[in-house]
Formats: structure tokens, C-alpha cells, sequence
């Protein structure tokens, strides 16, 4: 399966054979894993998106149009799911922090290193946090998938111009809070050179 | 909107590098010229690196087996063999007279081979009824005892499951039981009973997906209905596929199929027709519905009945406001085509 592009497994699987889950899952689990983490910060709920995304991938596999990329529908529904999570009055609620955890450290960091790691590492999780929901995926779709302007416009259902707009503002909440006065050497992360 | 705040809104773009390359060089000018810009580009560029000290966090595996599992193609589960003490030995046992009668029969091969049983190798169980039975089953668990057995294991076989059972410690005896997996070539004829049942079994097998279930439909299609002459029971087959098959493209596939089926006339109609009939009534997917029209539209073109309830499903759907358009047209398509058979 391997060898196979994705509108090839996709072509598989619409006619109804789900032998090439596995080798989807495989190739965009850790994405879409990831883009639900950093979206609702709750590592629970992250783990029921990356799930139920690809159940409604293999179960509406026919909406897929072959010309399409198969990475842009999924973090569509992923985007859905997430926005429907958040819309709901108790999810919010359900917030945690536990996704702070995250792989350790490689061994050969000294330890100042890693706590500082940790610190920004926090930091920046509470920065995004601190978006609106909107900023937050259009950002993450940016800086983390490299996805364009327009395959973001897609996914979120607006127009190329907002996405910029969204991107922009993002970018400008998230340097007040990570980097706050380059020039005056007064940083919130000492992780600057 | 100033030139400034015209660049600043760019710079993020500038930092994806998906800027045209005149936009890039103007800006790049632009930043250069402007401290205010050149230092918000600098902070830009320095929460743009900072970002990246996020790590990637990987998937619980757990989320991956409960999807697969969801969608009916649980991850194969390897199931640890625990050796239970007291058969260790006698499996050692058994392993070492298995081989040591391998030897004997090697060096021994052109006398008439005969393996010495001994206590440790003999496999427990009743009597063999048949070694080569008439008729081969492909389902079928055998007990078999060491007497009757090669003692040379060719092919290396993949055995799975393995159990010891020492049923009785004072007997001399165990029994050694596993799954062996086995590839078989089944030849014949179409029409043939058992590839008729074997192709049925294929393409209803939901426990495991595979491609060539898919295949099986698209082969029957292809060949079956060239012939004109499938077996009831392919039919009865794609039926229960189209009443029962989760997935709508593989139910797409089985109306085709039974359309292409339609005009034999061994083919169990009544049944296809029941089946068309509850596809048309209730499948949530246009696209069956269409064929299922299709389908019975060609079986009243071909001469076959239609009993009053598959005709009152075929008006129901001819002037059902919020049915999809081209299953309305098949369906009055068919009552016409109907209507010249059988004018009222």
C-alpha cells in the first residue's frame, strides 16, 4: 500500500474496500492528532477527533473528489469536529492543561536546557490558547501543516483575504505574549539567541 | 490603508515564503528602509522560530486500534503463548522426536518409511476417520493422530495459536493444537456448486474487508452474466449484500451486479426483486436507489414479473417531490416501459 498515492488508496476504499485504513491513518494521524491537541488543548478530546475523523473519512469516502487533496478534506472535517467541541457549552469547561506533557527531553540537553524548554513550551500553548478560536486554526494550519492561504480559506470556510487577516492577528497576539520587547532585552522566553 | 500596515499584513506571508517573488523584493526593500517595519519583522520572524518549540507529540496507539476496529478491521491481535510447566518438557520432547524421526526417515528413504512412535510424540485424539477424504473441506477442523502423520514438517508452515493439552498427566500422552494457514487454489467451472458457494461466501464475508471482495462482485458481474446463466444462489448472494452491506459503494456495486443478472432465468427473481424493491424503498444512497430502479427496470423489459408492490414502489418514486431527480425519471422510465408490456 505503500506505493500507492492517496487518491489511489482514496479510489480503494470508495469502491468500498477498507484495506488501505491503516496506511491512511498511518500517513495523517499524527497531523490531525496534532492539530486537534493544539486546538482544544485537551489531549482526550484530541484523541476522540483523530478517531472519529477517520470513521467519517472511511464512511463518507465517496465525498472525496479525486482531484482533491486528501490532506485538505481531512483537516476540513478535523476543523468541524474541533469548532463543534468548542461550541459546546461543557468542553470548555474540560480545558486541562494535561497535554503539557510532552515527549522528554533528549538525553543529551543539560537540564537548565530542558526546564527552559518546558517553560516556553508552556508558554506558547497558553499564547495560542489566549487566540481566538478562528486565529488559532488559521495559524496552526499555517505554521505547523504549512498549509497555503487558500487551502486554510477552504478548510475554514472563508475567503483568502480573512485567513490573511486571521494570520496576521494571530501573529501579532502571539509576538506580545512570546516575545515582548526584542529591543529592550525584556523577553518572555529566554530562549532567544 | 498605509504602506506600513499593507506590509506588516504581508509579513506573514513573507515568513511562509508564498509571497511572489516581486511582492518579497518590494517588501524586503520596504523593511530594510523602515525601522518600525524592520523591527516588526524581526519580532515576527523571532515568535514565527519560537513557535517550532512546540514539539510533536505522538499518537496514543490505542486511538488507532479503537478506529480500525470501528470501521470492522481490528489490528490483528497477537495472542502471547504461555507454556504452561509441566508441557515445556514434553514439548521439547516432542520436538526433539520429531526431528530425530525426520533424520531416520531421511536416511531411510528408499525403505518403506516407518516411523517409530514414541510416547512423547504421539498426538492425542480419536481415531482418524479419513486422510484424504473424497470431498476436501477448506473449513474443517481435523484431529489427527501422530501415527498417521509425517513426521517431516515441508514448507514451513505458519502455525499459530498453539495450545498444549496435557489432559491427563498419567497417560503418557498430549495433544498439540494450532492454526495453520494454508493457500488454496480452488479450479472449476462457473457453475461449478462449489465456486458458486465460494464466490457467494466472498463477496458476503463482512468480517474481513479486502480488496478481493471487491473483486468477487466485479468478476461475477463480468462473467456471470456474459453466460446468462448464474446460479440462484449468486443472486441470493448480492441480495443480501445490498440488504445488509454497510458501505454504499460496495451496495452500489451488487444492485449493478444484479442488474447484469437480471435477465437469467435461473436466477431466483422473486428474491432480487425483494431485494431491488427495499433498496429503492429505503437506501439512504440516490445512487443505489438509481440502480435499483435500473434493475428492475430491465427485469420488467426482460419479461419478468413485477407484482403490484414493486409496481407501487416504482410510482411512489416517480412522483416523490423530494426524491432525487434521476431516480424519479428511471422510475417513470420503467412504469412506461412497463406499460407497453403489459398495457393496462
Amino acid at each position: 500500500m505503500r506505493h500507492l498515492s492517496d487518491q489511489e488508496l482514496m479510489r480503494i476504499v470508495q469502491a468500498g474496500d477498507f484495506s488501505p485504513a491503516s496506511e491512511i491513518y498511518d500517513r495523517y494521524s499524527g497531523r490531525i492528532y496534532n492539530f486537534a491537541l493544539r486546538f482544544l488543548k485537551n489531549a482526550e478530546a484530541a484523541e476522540d477527533a483523530t478517531q472519529e475523523v477517520f470513521v467519517k473519512m472511511m464512511k463518507h469516502a465517496n465525498q472525496f473528489q479525486g482531484d482533491a487533496k486528501l490532506s485538505t478534506w481531512l483537516f476540513s472535517i478535523t476543523a468541524n469536529w474541533c469548532r463543534d467541541y468548542l461550541r459546546k457549552a461543557d468542553n470548555k469547561a474540560k480545558e486541562t492543561e494535561d497535554v503539557l506533557v510532552t515527549l522528554p527531553a533528549p538525553s543529551d540537553q543539560s537540564p537548565d536546557r530542558t526546564l527552559e524548554q518546558r517553560e516556553n513550551e508552556a508558554l506558547i500553548k497558553r499564547a495560542l490558547q489566549a487566540l481566538t478560536p478562528e486565529q488559532r486554526e488559521a495559524i496552526l494550519l499555517s505554521r505547523y501543516q504549512g498549509l497555503s492561504y487558500a487551502e486554510i480559506a477552504q478548510i475554514s470556510g472563508c475567503s483568502e483575504g480573512a485567513v490573511k487577516t486571521r494570520v496576521f492577528r494571530a501573529m501579532e497576539t502571539l509576538k506580545k505574549a512570546l516575545v515582548v520587547d526584542l529591543r529592550g532585552g525584556d523577553r518572555c522566553l529566554n530562549a532567544l539567541p | 490603508m498605509s504602506e506600513c500596515t499593507a506590509m506588516r499584513e504581508s509579513m506573514p506571508m513573507l515568513l511562509t515564503e508564498s509571497l511572489g517573488s516581486a511582492q518579497r523584493e518590494a517588501a524586503h526593500l520596504h523593511i530594510e528602509s523602515c525601522a518600525a517595519c524592520s523591527d516588526e519583522w524581526s519580532g515576527l520572524r523571532e515568535t514565527w522560530r519560537l513557535l517550532d518549540e512546540l514539539p510533536r507529540v505522538e499518537v496514543p496507539s490505542r486511538v488507532k486500534d479503537r478506529f480500525l476496529a470501528e470501521i470492522g478491521t481490528p489490528s490483528p491481535v497477537v495472542v502471547p503463548f504461555k507454556r504452561r510447566p509441566a508441557a515445556k518438557w514434553l514439548a521439547q520432547a516432542a520436538a526433539v522426536a520429531i526431528i530425530a524421526g525426520g533424520s531416520y526417515f531421511v536416511g531411510h528413504r528408499n525403505t518403506t518409511p516407518t516411523v517409530i512412535p514414541t510416547r512423547t510424540a504421539v498426538l492425542r485424539g480419536p481415531e482418524v476417520t479419513s486422510i484424504q477424504p473424497a470431498a476436501y473441506s477448506i473449513a474443517e477442523t481435523r484431529t489427527l493422530n501422530s501415527k498417521t502423520l509425517s513426521p517431516n514438517i515441508e514448507g514451513r508452515p505458519n502455525i499459530d495459536n498453539v495450545q498444549f493439552v496435557d489432559a491427563d498427566a498419567s497417560d503418557g500422552q498430549i495433544s498439540l493444537g494450532f492454526d495453520i494457514t494454508q493457500h488454496v487454489t480452488v479450479t472449476g467451472a462457473p457453475s461449478d456448486k462449489s465456486m458458486v458457494r465460494l464466490l457467494s461466501y466472498v463477496m458476503q464475508n463482512e468480517d474481513r474487508v479486502s480488496p478481493s471482495r471487491s473483486r468477487a462482485i466485479d468478476w461475477v458481474r463480468d462473467n456471470y452474466a456474459k453466460s446468462g446463466n448464474a446460479d440462484p444462489e449468486i443472486a441470493q448472494a448480492l441480495a443480501k449484500v445490498l440488504r445488509s452491506e454497510q458501505h454504499e459503494g460496495v451496495r452500489i456495486k451488487a444492485a449493478d451486479t444484479l442488474n447484469t443478472l437480471a435477465p437469467s432465468g435461473r436466477v431466483s427473481s422473486e428474491l432480487t426483486r425483494d431485494a431491488l424493491i427495499d433498496a429503492l424503498k429505503s437506501d439512504p444512497n440516490p445512487a443505489v436507489r438509481l440502480k435499483a430502479v435500473e434493475a428492475l427496470a430491465r427485469m420488467a423489459s426482460t419479461g419478468q414479473e413485477l407484482d403490484s408492490e414493486a409496481i407501487d414502489m416504482l410510482r411512489q418514486k416517480a412522483s416523490q417531490d423530494d426524491e432525487n431527480l434521476y431516480v424519479r425519471v428511471k422510475a417513470a422510465e420503467a412504469l412506461s416501459t412497463l406499460s407497453k408490456i403489459r398495457p393496462q
